[in-house]
This record gives structure tokens, C-alpha cells and sequence, in this order.
């Protein structure tokens, strides 16, 4: 006979706190706090084992547990009576349960020191409302049904109306600004972002965003740090609904592990985004097993993704994939055939220099920073190009460049290989756009751009 | 014992809920509307939702064993009271201010951390059924490599 355990899906988003009730062999109660239930199949949960605790040594000795947990849709409490049946520390459940411990954990500096040891399956043997959870006082009827149904998200009219916008994307820029505008016209979701694998290894960096007051474009985010870095590691989405619970569970168990020396007091990772989001969803933007990128998806709600969107999610994830590996090779191919010059037109009229501020453009080629006027601007390759093209206005007058003639520079150092020029490029100029407006990469034709300057440089080179 | 900054942290009005267990050792356990410690920090007096009491107060007047946790949603911070039952009695007109008080100072905590205010808005908080344990032992619950050390 079915426990509907299923239906209680909200309740293992880990947004209230759980309750665990044991008991020890010589029958002493145990009540204590958990962080997380979780859903493992129609007769069976997974409980969260971070810390050897008493709970953990009372089913040790009796395996009987009650677990009260709360559906954060209508309220309602549900008691499930358990018995402990085993502890896994590999397989998928340990690992999703694994990965949204260690993404909370990243946050607060905790990488490694709060995690999860192992993932503690019980077989649930009652399922009951909680009679003065989710009941009204006064003794009426109890209301089971969900008060308030979460409004579906990944619809597949969403789906398709977000396929349509993509598909009439032409060059990379609009591909990526058709998905983050699709992502909050047709699913509501107004704070997003897309990440694309950084010239270093393990890094990722920030090439499209919506919905945030800094557009944070050319930020990075290293591989195993925080959500991004994880999705990114794990090649595995993560949605985390209870974030601000998590996080402060965390912080809590962070102030102790300090006062025990378990972990130095370093810095918190920032934030990417929204400062305090209560819900986060990320997603492996992965192509024949390779990972291009990760899309991020934050709400201010604190159940925004929901359990059964999670198919949805991972085909959204290689759609997007695709779309964005198809477009960085056909324009990385179209700018490759590119056979026409670069045209050489003089550089502007120098007589306008009076009227224009001067700006000072410095290049330190050993760590291959752009500073301008004294502030970081980028690094890496974008900013090997951007100092080539500077060089080159100045030493040549010239303002119109070519994709084909950047990639055929071997002082650039691409790689041989799916080179991601034109990632890089548009990272460049959205970069510029951002930070330094007088300085401005304009597209003038496929595999073509002009470099327009609404300054004076002063070009200066440091090693 | 029960000292005097751990009392009025209890008092604070938190999350409480009290565990106990049957004759075949089975837990049983329910949220918990209040919680006073009394003047000699010996005793407990936990206010159970009087419609969530049953199994609980059989239990109680079983074997007499309760295990009580008292949590601050904001920081986690928490402990957990062992001891024994001594006496119930359906809680008077007289403690009700007190007992809705250390509730809504529960509900308050709620909204600081952002949970969804309907989590609390349909649950039962009185009438309640009061529970008088003398405390055998005191623990830290808060999160973290000392969740479980003594208290005092």
C-alpha cells in the first residue's frame, strides 16, 4: 500500500528545519534538530548524518526514529515513523544530498568542514498529519490538500516559447541575452546568469546577467567554490530552496567549529547576485559530456524550484548547451573563412582630442591585467587583445579589426582548438560597455568590429 | 540545574518540542507552545498543545522519560533538557498570557528568517495541556562539532 510519500515532495526541500526523535537502548528520549530529510523512494527517506550525535548513537542501539517535517505549500505537519535500515556514503542519493550540504557550506567558508558524512536511509512505516500542525484550533476538519498550489514553472509551452526566442538568435550575444530574457518572460525567473568555461582551467566567467543592479560581467567563479563552481564540478544541477535556513544552520555550526579549531576564520566567498536569495537553482550546461558552461538562476521565494521540475531543468540545461556550443563554432567557422583585410581607416580626428578626456590604459604583461585610469579592468585573453588592439591604433592608426587576423596572431596565444574568440570578444566588449564606456568594441559586420574611442589613451606597459 | 542565562534564552520564546518514548521504545514527540523553567532551575514546565498530547502524555505517565529541545531559528543556537515527569495538569487562564507570549516570540523568529508565514498560522497553540519535568541533565544542541556536550 502506497504511503504517499510522494506528495510530500515540499517537504523535503529542507526550507523548516526537521525534527528527529530517537531513543537510546536503556530508553532515554532523544530530540533533536535536523537539517534535512530527503526523498529517496515511495517507503523511503534519507536523513542528513553531518555530526556523530547522540541521535546517531540512539539508532545505533534501537533503529525505531519519528521524524516530524513540514510542508512549506500548506503547512501542514507530517509525522513519519521510521526504521534505519542503512547509511550510504556513495551513490546518487548521497551525492545530492552531499552537493547541496557543500554548496550551503561554500558560503560560509566551509568547504570540507561541513559536509555530509553519509546519508542514513530509513524506511518510513507510518505516514500521519500532524494534528496540531496544519490543524485549525477550534477542531475542524483538517485541510490535507496543498492550500496553495505552487504555480508550474517548466511548462512545455515555457519551454517552447524559451525554444523559439533561441532559435531566432543569430550571433552569440543575442543567444545569450534570447535565453535570459526567455528564462524571465516565460518563466518568471527575473535574476540569472550564464557563466562559460574561463581561458584558465577551472574557472568560470560571467558573460550574460539580468535582473542585477551590477552586471558583474567578467566575474569569475572557480570550479568546487560555491553553487556555480559546484554545479560545475559536479557536472550536476543543484537547486537549493531552503537557502537562508541552510546558510544559517551552517553559520551556527561554523562559530562552533571555530571555537574548536576546526576551521581558521577566512573570508567568505561574495555572494554572486542577489545578496540574500532565498532559493538558487544551478544548471550544467554540458554537451557530450563536456561542460560549457553553467546557467544560475536565483529568486528572492524561498521555494522557487520545485522537485518535479528537476527533469525539466536537466533538459533545459542541454538545450542551452547546445545552442551555445552550435553558435561559438559557426562563428568561430564563419570568421575562420573570413578572407577579407582588416581595412585600415585612419584613426579620429586627433583635433577632437582637445574636447575628450584623456584616459591612462596600463598592461602588466606578467599577470596580463588591464588597469584603466588606475582601475582593474580584465584579464587573461581578453585583455591580450584588448592591449593588441590599442598597440595597433596607435602604431598604425587603425580602427577596424578582424576576428580571422586576431586568431591568426600567434602573440594572442589561442588555442588551436575551439579557441572561444568570439565568447572572448563579446566578454571584452560587454566588459568595456560596463566599466570604461569611452572605449567601445562595435560590431560592423560578421567576424568584423571597429575599436571606437571617446577618449585619448595613454598606452603604458609594466612587466 | 538550569542557569540563569540558559532560562531566559529559553524564555526568549523559541522553537520547543519534547520527545518521548514507549514501552516497545518507540519515540514519540510534538511541538511544544511554551516552555518555563522555574526558579530553582531544577524543573521544567512544558505547555503541550492540548489536541497533540496523547501519545505523549501516556508515555510520560509510562515511564516518566522526556527529552525537551528548545531551538532559536536566527543562529540554531539550541540545547536539549532530559528529565523526568513529575505532574500535569491542563494548563489555567493564569498561564495563558505567559504561554501565547513565548508563542508569538516563536512566530516572530519565524518571520526573521524569512519561513513562510501560513507555516504557523493554522497550528495549534492553546488550549494546552502543562507538563512538569524535573531536570536530570542539560545539553548543548547548537549545530557543530559540540552538539551533545553538557550544559552545566
Amino acid at each position: 500500500m502506497s504511503l504517499g510519500l510522494e506528495a510530500l515532495a515540499p517537504c523535503f526541500q529542507g526550507i523548516i528545519p526537521a525534527m528527529l526523535f530517537t531513543c537510546a537502548r536503556d530508553g532515554t528520549p532523544n530530540t533533536a534538530y535536523l537539517s534535512h530529510v530527503d526523498y529517496v523512494d515511495p517507503t523511503h527517506v534519507a536523513l542528513s548524518f553531518q555530526f556523530f550525535n547522540k541521535s546517531r548513537r540512539n539508532i545505533a542501539e534501537n533503529p525505531h526514529a519519528l521524524v516530524h517535517v513540514l510542508d512549506p505549500d500548506t503547512a501542514q505537519g507530517w509525522a513519519l515513523r521510521l526504521r534505519f535500515v542503512r547509511s550510504e556514503t556513495t551513490g546518487a542519493v548521497f551525492e545530492r544530498m552531499a552537493l547541496r550540504i557543500e554548496a550551503i557550506a561554500s558560503y560560509t567558508g566551509q568547504k570540507g568542514i561541513f559536509k555530509l558524512l553519509a546519508a542514513d536511509i530509513y524506511e518510513v512505516t507510518v505516514v500521519s498529519p500532524i494534528t496540531s500542525e496544519g490543524a485549525v484550533a477550534d477542531g475542524a476538519p483538517l485541510r490535507h490538500e496543498r492550500r496553495t498550489q505552487p504555480d508550474a514553472v517548466f511548462t512545455m509551452k515555457a519551454l517552447q516559447d524559451l525554444s523559439l526566442r533561441i532559435n531566432a538568435a543569430d550571433c552569440m550575444e543575442g543567444l545569450l541575452d534570447s535565453i535570459l530574457e526567455g528564462l524571465d518572460e516565460f518563466f518568471g525567473f527575473n535574476h540569472s546568469m550564464i557563466l562559460l568555461a574561463g581561458e584558465e582551467p577551472g574557472t568560470l566567467v560571467t558573460i550574460a546577467t539580468r535582473g542585477y543592479d551590477e552586471q558583474g560581467v567578467g566575474a569569475e567563479a572557480r570550479i568546487g567554490e560555491g553553487i556555480i563552481g559546484l554545479v560545475a564540478e559536479a557536472q550536476k544541477p543543484i537547486r537549493i530552496s531552503g537557502l537562508l535556513r541552510g546558510m544559517l544552520y551552517a553559520y551556527a555550526a561554523k562559530v562552533r567549529a571555530e571555537e574548536s579549531g576546526w576551521c581558521s576564520r577566512e573570508r567568505r566567498i561574495p555572494m554572486p547576485g542577489l545578496a540574500n536569495p532565498a532559493s538558487q537553482l544551478g544548471v550544467p550546461l554540458m554537451v557530450r559530456g563536456e561542460l560549457v558552461g553553467v546557467l544560475c538562476i536565483e529568486s528572492e521565494l524561498p521555494y522557487r524550484f520545485h522537485e518535479e521540475d528537476k527533469q525539466s531543468i536537466e533538459l533545459l540545461g542541454s538545450y542551452l548547451a547546445i545552442a551555445i556550443q552550435n553558435t561559438q563554432l559557426r562563428e568561430q567557422s564563419e570568421s575562420a573563412s573570413e578572407t577579407a583585410a582588416a581595412v585600415s581607416v585612419p584613426a579620429a580626428d586627433r583635433g577632437k582630442a582637445q574636447a575628450i578626456p584623456r584616459r591612462e590604459v596600463t598592461y602588466y604583461r606578467g599577470e596580463e591585467h588591464i588597469f584603466v585610469d588606475g582601475e582593474y579592468l580584465i584579464r587573461s585573453l581578453p585583455a591580450r587583445i584588448l592591449w593588441k588592439l590599442l598597440a595597433l591604433r596607435e602604431s598604425e592608426g587603425r580602427e577596424e579589426f578582424t576576428n580571422r587576423e586576431l586568431r591568426l596572431d600567434k602573440s594572442l596565444n589561442l588555442p588551436d582548438f575551439r579557441d572561444n574568440l568570439e565568447t572572448r570578444l563579446l566578454l571584452l566588449r560587454r566588459r568595456l560597455d560596463q566599466k570604461q564606456p569611452d572605449i567601445r568594441l562595435v560590431p560592423r559586420a560578421r567576424g568584423r568590429f571597429g575599436l571606437e574611442l571617446g577618449c585619448e589613451v595613454t598606452l603604458i606597459e609594466k612587466p | 540545574m538550569i542557569e540563569k542565562a540558559v532560562r531566559e534564552f529559553i524564555h526568549e520564546g523559541l522553537a520547543a518540542h519534547i520527545g518521548t518514548r514507549n514501552a516497545r521504545l518507540e519515540p514519540n514527540g510534538t511541538r511544544l507552545t511554551a516552555v518555563r523553567v522555574e526558579d530553582d532551575g531544577r524543573h521544567v514546565v512544558a505547555y503541550i498543545p492540548t489536541v497533540a498530547s496523547g501519545l505523549v502524555l501516556q508515555d510520560l505517565r509510562d515511564n516518566g522519560q522526556a527529552a525537551i529541545a528548545i531551538a532559536r531559528p536566527v543562529d540554531d543556537r539550541a540545547c536539549q533538557v532530559k528529565g523526568e515527569f513529575v505532574e500535569s495538569w491542563d494548563a489555567t487562564g493564569d498561564e495563558r498570557a505567559f504561554v501565547l507570549q513565548q508563542w508569538q516570540g516563536f512566530l516572530n523568529q519565524l518571520d526573521m528568517v524569512g519561513l513562510p508565514s501560513a507555516a504557523s498560522i493554522n497550528w495549534a497553540a492553546w488550549p494546552c495541556v502543562a507538563v512538569r519535568i524535573r531536570v536530570t541533565a542539560l545539553f548543548d544542541q547548537t549545530p557543530g562539532p559540540k552538539a551533545g556536550a553538557p550544559l552545566s
